[in-house]
């Protein structure tokens, strides 16, 4: 027997033995699915348990939400949420407005050109002219309507626009979404397995990677999500396996001093002329050139960061022959430059062809065994030997997935998402335990640890901070918030310090209190829910007074009761109370506060609806501070806070007053 | 203590009600007069570091281009400084017959020459890691054989600063130019993460009122809270918001025609430069750099390396002239997690490697040199026989810089496992 599958066997028969011992215990028939949870223990009661669950596996209560779990049942709402197959009509016709959120990645590359490759598609077709391209004195904004024309009449599109879109969408699943449990590991695998867009090369595969790399796979078995991303376009870009290249390859290399000689040319003749014929010719064959080497940046992280952790017991040597493992794991041809290497052998062999000489395709991923370390490689002990081809790149992801550190590491990642920012040793134990009885089950990791009792313990309650990107989403939810333009929502997260999809490190965002809370973004926090409450967030509309079925509080005070009970339901808000009360009730005060609305246009009346124009305004403003942050203009988005912020809003106390409890210390934890 | 948080609150209200009321109504003042707001702070030594996140290509910026080893494993990638030594490339400035620096640095040179900037080479950390993560978060913490260890080492530097008992702390005795606080200043000594001074103010415009109730019921509430983590936070917010109310942040004009580059160093640096002009009582100031990691296509005399190096020397030296007079009191250091491969790789980039350098920019820098203990480059001399070997260990250039211009006694608390000695690059 070869050894690899020897070893994959050993912990198949494990996992196997593991499961049937459990479900003899179970009895037969019984679904693994039958669990209660531990909350009455904790001294909870069913109210405050829902309160609790909503927590942590959705992005916030809505308005009464907490009943309804009560009504269907703990467990049953859980387990519909591990199901995650809810309707979801109302999202479904937001969403049908991103239609290029179900392009593939080949269509995507296609509307949306890099710029180097839309001049020159352009100067191909007559469009512009040579000369204006590398003309500095030429008039530039000419030049830019021509683009501008060249790409409306094409239908190609500026990045930025996919980004927006891609956004937009996950602010409306967040928001919306029946599947939150879905929408909220959606989140946590993708900054698992961070990709960014700070890195352009990637960039345009991030949301097809969302969608068919993450999305389905957040609830099932963790060698399969392992496995999509390590194929995924996305991340062979972001850690770079797509260019690594093994020195043992079947193929033949280019004679190295050719290559040189080569590449002294080409630059020379690039000075010279950078438009000439022979110096484009040498420009395409040097990036058919470049990718040739080993790049052990995924072979790394992926062991570091996706699996094992860094104290998985790997050596730099394991780092090394991994990264052989994994050469020619790339990506099959399309335009833009894409998959170039693999072109030419995909237009000679023919696909049949391909397969025949150990190729693998499978969709945008592309095995190139021309690129291959034909040589035995070892990794972590285990012996791959010569000539395994894709399949040992396979073997390899398999192995690391089932191994004893990745059981633990992944398991502690999903205690600190979802319990404490410190889980107990013995919860920890438990969830890994059941990540290897169940063939890295992530639904089973998740019963297992909502089962426990360290997850209803008061150790666990609030325990967690909300990150921008919660606290934002949370608080749409709390007041029932229906968002017409997500946009500027998603430019207040940036500011609270959380830039969606752009978190560069490999790592992904940490996931803990310290990292979010700090003075500047505590600030921004407090302002967030003054700006959202009084209505300086263009985009967002809701009725406070209807959140309380239409009727108005007698009292700032009784607002502040009333309001603190819907926005955070089962929390003990008396302290909260207590410190806001006397300020409330000073009569000099709320006068001053109602003289200064009544001065700014707004009306008195806790219904918003004097502030439409104003909205509208601001949405208008917003529209056209876009297309200058299409350009990556950070300024521009500074003026469109700045926009919102200075807007008149809506000043009523009541508006204040909730604005106060998102921005309260109690808020920011869940 | 009782007294502190008296004038800052007091102070706080008042500022509240000029910047944004432009009307101080009367109970405010009227607690506000009666505590001193007026500069507490003893002028203080300011130390600024830049981290440059990513892994800086040392070899590149500061190249010892007499070594035929490296320019022979960096066919695309070596410089020389001869002029046509590269055929049409620019070559490196020669800074002492043996170490070049990258043309795009020129910036560096009158520093250089005029003995305040000096170059450390060869330097890194003990553990041998090649992650990004891990060797960042080794050298921020300061400890590279402990991941335990939950404070970061600016941050306790901060806490043996050794001021008077006497003396209020300053909100913005540590403050990180970036929008989360870093890992160098996690700890218990407070510090603050800025990403832009203006921000620092609760917000909402036409409705002064309503902002300084806002702001007092954060306060309170925050003041109460039971997370220890966010009372810290929420007093530190609302101490360093105060402060800042004290000047025209917007409307700044760097001096002697300084001219920051519009770039994310650029305006952290610009930021930095103000705070200390305001006398707030800086001490520590920190901020990051980023686009280092550089595997593929790094370039030579121009691309991308050569991109970050000049925007970083001339984001530098912008700081450096803004400053004028203040220099006396600034120190500035930049600092890498490791350095690249000696070997270019197979796409046109360097992979992880050990040793990279820095640079530190100050008048009681022992400038003009390449401070190094670097071998020449063979086989033999290499790390795991691919690497710039590390010969000075980063918390002896840390702890120098930081014992002689902030005047800290205590490396044991500073760098608890280090027993190394200092190497001469601060002025003794």
């Amino acid at each position: 027997m070869k050894a690899p599958y020897k070893y994959l066997l050993l912990f198949v028969a494990i996992a196997a033995s593991a499961v049937a011992l459990s479900s003899f215990f179970r009895g037969p028939g019984l679904p693994a699915k039958s669990f209660a949870f531990p909350y009455k223990q904790a001294g909870l009661t069913e109210r405050q348990a829902a309160a609790h669950l909503l927590n942590r596996f959705t992005y916030g209560a809505t308005p009464g939400e907490v009943d309804a779990v009560v009504k269907i049942g703990l467990e049953k709402w859980f387990q519909q949420q591990l199901e995650a197959k809810q309707a979801d009509p109302a999202l479904d016709s937001m969403l049908a407005q991103y239609k290029d959120l179900t392009l593939s990645n080949e269509q995507i590359v296609a509307e949306y050109p890099k710029n180097g490759q839309l001049v020159r598609m352009a100067v191909k077709e007559g469009i512009i002219s040579k000369d204006s391209v590398n003309n500095l004195k030429a008039d530039k904004k000419e030049y830019r309507e021509q683009i501008k024309a060249y790409m409306d009449k094409n239908g190609l599109k500026p990045q930025q626009e996919l980004l927006r879109q891609f956004v937009n969408a996950k602010i409306f699943r967040a928001a919306y979404t029946n599947n939150q449990l879905q929408e909220v590991l959606t989140d946590f695998w993708f900054n698992h397995f961070n990709v960014s867009f700070t890195k352009n090369d990637c960039a345009e595969f991030i949301p097809v990677y969302e969608r068919d790399a993450i999305r389905p796979n957040v609830l099932g078995k963790f060698d399969k999500i392992l496995l999509a991303t390590a194929k995924s376009p996305a991340m062979l870009y972001f850690l770079d396996n797509f260019s690594s290249v093994g020195v043992n390859t079947n193929a033949k290399q280019p004679n190295a001093r050719r290559a040189q000689f080569i590449q002294q040319q080409q630059e020379q003749m690039m000075q010279a002329d950078p438009n000439s014929p022979q110096a484009k010719f040498l420009a395409n064959a040097q990036k058919a050139r470049k990718a040739q080497g080993l790049n052990e940046n995924y072979a790394r992280e992926v062991m570091e960061l996706h699996t094992l952790g860094v104290d998985g017991g790997y050596t730099q040597s394991d780092v090394t022959q991994a990264a052989k493992v994994l050469t020619g794991w790339t990506i099959f041809p399309m335009n833009d430059g894409y998959g170039n290497a693999a072109r030419k052998i995909v237009d000679t062999y023919g696909t049949a062809n391909m397969e025949k000489n150990g190729f693998v395709r499978d969709g945008d991923f592309l095995f190139n065994a021309n690129r291959h370390d034909e040589g035995q490689k070892v990794v972590l002990g285990h012996t791959f030997p010569a000539g395994g081809g894709y399949q040992e790149g396979v073997d390899l992801l398999e192995m690391l997935a089932h191994h004893p550190s990745t059981a633990k590491f992944i398991t502690k990642k999903i205690a600190v998402r979802f319990v404490s920012d410190t889980p107990p040793q013995s919860l920890l134990d438990k969830m890994a335990k059941s990540f290897t009885d169940h063939d890295g089950d992530i639904k089973e990791v998740l019963i297992t640890m909502a089962s426990s009792p360290e997850f209803w313990s008061a150790q666990s309650l609030r325990e967690k901070t909300k990150s921008p990107f919660e606290l934002a989403i949370s608080s749409v939810r709390a007041l029932d918030a229906h968002i017409t333009a997500p946009y500027p929502l998603y430019l207040w997260i940036t500011k609270m310090g959380q830039k969606l999809y752009y978190y560069q490190a490999p790592t992904g965002f940490p996931d803990r209190g310290q990292y979010w809370i700090n003075t500047g973004a505590l600030l921004n926090r407090m302002n967030f829910g003054l700006a959202l409450a009084t209505k300086r967030i263009p985009g967002i509309t809701f009725d406070l007074k209807a959140l309380n079925n239409n009727r108005e509080p007698e009292s700032a005070q009784e607002g502040l009761v009333t309001y603190g009970k819907l926005i955070m339901p089962e929390r003990n808000l008396d302290q909260t109370i207590a410190r806001l009360t006397p300020m409330l009730n000073d009569p000099d005060l709320g006068k001053k506060i109602d003289e200064a609305a009544g001065k700014t246009k707004s009306v008195q009346d806790m219904n918003a609806g004097g502030d439409d124009n104003n909205m509208m305004q601001m949405a208008d403003n917003a529209k056209n501070y876009k297309a200058k942050l299409n350009k990556g203009g950070g300024a521009a988005g500074d003026r469109l806070m700045y926009a919102m912020q200075n807007s008149p809003g809506q000043n009523s106390m009541l508006s204040q007053v909730v604005g106060i409890l998102i921005g309260s210390p109690e808020y920011q934890r869940r | 203590m009782t007294s502190r948080r008296g004038f800052l609150k007091a102070g706080g209200l008042a500022l509240f009600g000029i910047s944004l009321m432009g009307g101080i109504p009367s109970f405010i003042a009227e607690a506000a007069a009666s505590d001193k707001i007026i500069s507490p702070y003893k002028k203080k030594k300011t130390l600024v570091c830049i981290f440059q996140r990513g892994a800086m290509d040392g070899l590149m910026a500061v190249t010892p281009f007499n070594e035929q080893y490296l320019q022979t494993n960096r066919p695309t990638l070596f410089l020389s400084a001869a002029k046509g030594g590269n055929g049409n490339k620019t070559p490196l400035i020669d800074l002492d017959g043996r170490w070049g620096l990258h043309p795009s640095m020129s910036a560096f040179e009158p520093l250089f020459r005029d003995k305040r900037l000096a170059i450390v080479h060869g330097i890194g950390s003990p553990n041998n890691t090649r992650s990004h993560f891990d060797a960042q978060d080794y050298m921020e913490s300061g400890t590279p054989f402990n991941k335990g260890t939950a404070s970061g080492w600016l941050n306790r530097a901060v806490g043996l600063l050794g001021h008077d008992a006497g003396t209020p702390a300053t909100p913005f005795q540590a403050v990180s130019l970036t929008s989360a606080l870093p890992r160098s200043f996690y700890g218990d000594n407070p510090s603050v993460a800025i990403s832009n001074l203006q921000d620092f103010a609760i917000q909402m415009r036409g409705n002064p009122q309503g902002v300084n109730m806002a702001a007092k019921s954060f306060e309170d509430l925050y003041d109460q809270t039971s997370s220890s983590l966010l009372k810290s936070t929420g007093k530190e917010s609302f101490d360093a918001m105060k402060m800042l109310q004290k000047t025209d942040i917007k409307n700044y004009k760097p001096a002697n025609g300084a001219v920051y580059p519009n770039t994310a160093v650029g305006n952290s640096l610009k930021q930095i430069a103000q705070l200390i002009k305001m006398d707030v009582g800086l001490e520590i100031a920190f901020t990051e750099s980023g686009g280092w990691d550089t595997h593929f296509n790094q370039g030579s005399d121009t691309g991308i390396f050569a991109r970050n190096v000049n925007d970083l020397s001339n984001c530098i030296v912008a700081f450096w002239t803004d400053l004028g007079q203040y220099t006396d009191d600034v120190t500035l250091m930049t600092m890498t997690e490791f350095g690249r491969t000696v070997k270019q790789n197979g796409t046109g980039g360097t992979d992880h490697g050990r040793a990279s350098c820095n640079f530190i920019l100050g008048n009681d820098v022992n400038g003009g040199i390449v401070h190094n203990k670097v071998q020449p480059i063979s086989l033999e001399t290499l790390e795991d026989g691919r690497d710039l070997a590390v010969t000075t260990d980063f918390r002896s250039v840390f702890s120098e810089v930081a014992d002689r211009h902030l005047l800290i006694k205590n490396d044991k608390v500073l760098f608890p496992d280090w027993t190394g000695e200092h190497i001469g690059v601060m002025r003794s």
